[in-house]
């Protein structure tokens, strides 16, 4: 690799970073441009990472299945884990014999306002929910229900944004699930009230971890999202490309990276995943990541992104990245190319992108939040924190620990592989329905 | 373990019925139960539901099947974790599945062991765990695979290739099914094959320091000895 020996100095750790390396951090290369749309892939094409069996089950369950129609509503076609998991979902279960559609609701500001307000509030934060919110959001759920047919056999709700359109349930022959992907487990309890009486009319509700069910009249399940092996997100990438986008960012592939890979949230605590670095930065070399970007549902990312510069302050190794949500490649690239991946969630929900990293065979250290210790089993698959300075000392650890380090990557891999891939994932729903059948 | 040698082998029989691998899929129920102290915990340990006390022994070893060593129910990660109870952990992690044929003598096992540890500790009854334990149980399917075997090479050949699941199935969660302390492939070596020594040697694999690949392996082992 060519150097550059013109260097800056860094304030705080005292190491110095390649001017050519430092321009690019102050302006890295971001795609503007989003790439065509990749074609779904095949059940086959599982073949080789789940092994044939693991197919074989998906078409024994699907056999009783065939021709049932399934409707899956969300609120975001693009960014997030719940788009991206029904992008691969959706046309798995079609090749099964299923037939699924994806809708999504849409909505004007306000909607997204109080979606946002009801989202956080319901994961504990403190975020008031006014007569104003209510009103956009019922409106907006009542123009939505009016839009939508639901004629099908199942009818997947998945969050709080869409979940009134349960209103269109009577008359119609269909089983409405619930699917919540956020983390329940201490809402705030005017809001959890004000949903409520919509969540119990389902037939079935879905949560991502046992500690997030709520005491409901109606059967709750336990789903763990999943990813998609083969997704741009996912599939194995050529070493060249990972360095490319190393360079387009001004990395230094040479000294240990630490990653964070996050849309800009609070509750995501890059501010934290910043100090624990700079607490981590004072006895080993490393530069800090933090990758992200907004959601189209997602109102508050840039003054959360705010926070986090300033939090940076001037430090060069500190390298944040406001990817569009195109970024798919780019992220698998970063998330390839990091020593150690962190997650320091202080609430979440499952957190798709600590399975992404384990998948990757990275050691990941994370929150013991929501539904991340299903994944991270501390000390085994990875490491759990619970606050900056445990954070700070997971970092110092693994970064000089790189014989643990690899055994909690290989751990966390084959959990992966064995629990949350898309394969499993359909294999659940699958099940679900017989359930809802009667088929069990 | 037994030695190979010890015993003149008997050449093998051709079996009578074939040795059909089917394996179980499992979707996952949030019962009501939780327990957030010690108290709690022994409450509904006494009244949950046997398919939840299934779920926390056997099925959590299949479904961290991948850990060969550190995990072994979730009664035990819960005590360590979220309660660091060591002392309790060490006990309860060291039930060994395989010495119950029903989940009734399993769960009195565990009630054991909480409220033995309670006697001691009485002060750990009502103290708060980090983070609750929440009972679940699982609805299951069973279902065949392809893999049917005939003959001692066909059902090593078949080993080779099956799900993981479809080895606990017949492994580990078989002696609830037989009521026996032995597994499905055991008694179908023994039964139709007449091969009682290597029948027994598979009862004796370590299932708590060996993940579910390696048991595979080391069945695979045996059965290679004998058909070579």
């Amino acid at each position: 690799m060519k150097t550059d020996k013109a260097e800056v100095k860094i304030p705080t750790g005292g190491k110095q970073v390649p001017a050519k390396l430092a321009e690019r951090r102050k302006h890295p290369i971001i795609s503007k441009i989003p790439p065509p749309p990749v074609p779904p892939s095949k059940l086959k094409d599982y073949e080789p990472i789940v092994g044939r069996p693991e197919l074989d089950e998906l078409y024994f369950l699907a056999q009783k299945l065939q021709g049932k129609t399934v409707k899956m509503v969300n609120s975001t076609a693009l960014g997030g884990g719940v788009a991206e998991l029904l992008t691969s979902l959706v046309p798995m279960l079609n090749e099964l014999g299923i037939k699924a559609k994806w809708e999504v609701i849409s909505g004007k500001d306000d909607f997204f306002d109080a979606t946002k307000a009801i989202h956080n509030a319901l994961q504990g934060g403190e975020h008031p929910l006014t007569e104003r919110d209510k009103q956009a959001f019922n409106a907006n759920n009542e123009e939505n229900r009016k839009r939508l047919v639901f004629e099908e056999d199942f009818i997947v709700i998945h969050d709080p944004q869409p979940v009134e359109l349960v209103a269109s349930k009577p008359g119609g022959h269909g089983k409405w699930i619930w699917r919540c992907h956020i983390d329940l487990s201490d809402p705030n309890p005017e809001v959890w009230n004000f949903l409520k009486p919509w969540v119990e009319k389902y037939d079935a509700t879905i949560f991502s971890s046992p500690a997030f069910a709520r005491q409901l009249p109606v059967p709750q399940f336990l789903f763990y999202p999943c990813i998609d092996p083969l997704s741009e997100k996912n599939k194995e990438l050529d070493e060249a490309y990972v360095q490319e986008v190393c360079d387009d960012y001004g990395i230094d592939r040479s000294r240990p990276i630490v990653t964070q890979v996050s849309r800009f949230d609070r509750l995501k605590d890059p501010v934290g995943v910043v100090q624990a670095y700079k607490l981590a930065r004072k006895s080993v070399d490393c530069q800090l990541v933090l990758a992200g970007g907004s959601a189209t549902d997602d109102p508050e990312g840039a003054a959360v992104l705010k926070e986090v510069k300033e939090a940076a302050g001037d430090d060069l190794d500190i390298i944040i990245l406001n990817l569009p949500p195109w970024s798919a490649l780019q992220i698998n690239a970063l998330q390839r190319a990091s020593t150690v991946i962190v997650q320091k969630s202080l609430r979440e929900g499952f957190g798709l992108t600590v399975t992404e990293a384990l998948w990757k065979g990275k050691p990941v250290i994370a929150g013991d939040v929501g539904g991340i210790p299903s994944q991270v089993i501390h000390k085994l698959t990875g490491m759990l924190v619970h606050s900056v300075e445990e954070c700070a000392e997971q970092i110092r650890y693994l970064l000089t620990h790189p014989k643990v380090a690899a055994e909690l990557g290989k751990n966390g891999r084959e959990h992966v592989k064995e629990n949350f891939l898309m394969s499993s994932n359909a294999k659940r729903w699958m099940l679900l329905f017989h359930v809802l059948m009667g088929l069990t | 373990m037994n030695n190979l040698t010890a015993a003149p082998l008997h050449p093998v029989k051709a079996a009578n019925s074939p040795f059909h691998f089917n394996l179980a899929a499992y979707l996952v129920q949030i019962d009501r139960e939780r327990a957030l102290n010690l108290g709690e915990l022994l409450e509904a340990l006494r009244n949950c539901s046997e398919d939840s006390i299934f779920q926390h022994t056997f099925r959590t070893l299949q479904e961290h099947h991948f850990i060969g060593e550190g995990y072994s129910n979730d009664f035990a990660h819960w005590a360590h974790i979220a309660r660091h109870e060591e002392g309790l952990a060490k006990e309860l992690a060291d039930v060994d599945i395989r010495s119950f044929t029903s989940i009734g003598d399993l769960r009195a096992n565990i009630v054991q062991i909480v409220e033995e540890y309670l006697r001691h500790e009485s002060a750990s009854r009502d103290r708060s765990a980090l983070k609750p334990f929440c009972f679940c149980s699982s609805e299951t399917v069973v279902m065949p695979t392809s893999f049917v075997a005939y003959s001692l090479p066909d059902f090593t050949k078949a080993l080779e290739q099956v799900s993981v699941h479809s080895i606990h199935y017949h492994f580990i969660e078989a002696r609830l099914r037989l009521k026996l302390r032995t597994n499905d492939f055991s008694q179908w070596m023994d039964h139709e094959l007449g091969m009682k020594q290597e029948a027994n040697q598979l009862n004796d694999l370590d299932i708590y320091t060996s993940n579910l690949e390696d048991i595979r392996g080391q069945i695979v082992a045996i059965l290679r000895r004998r058909v070579n």
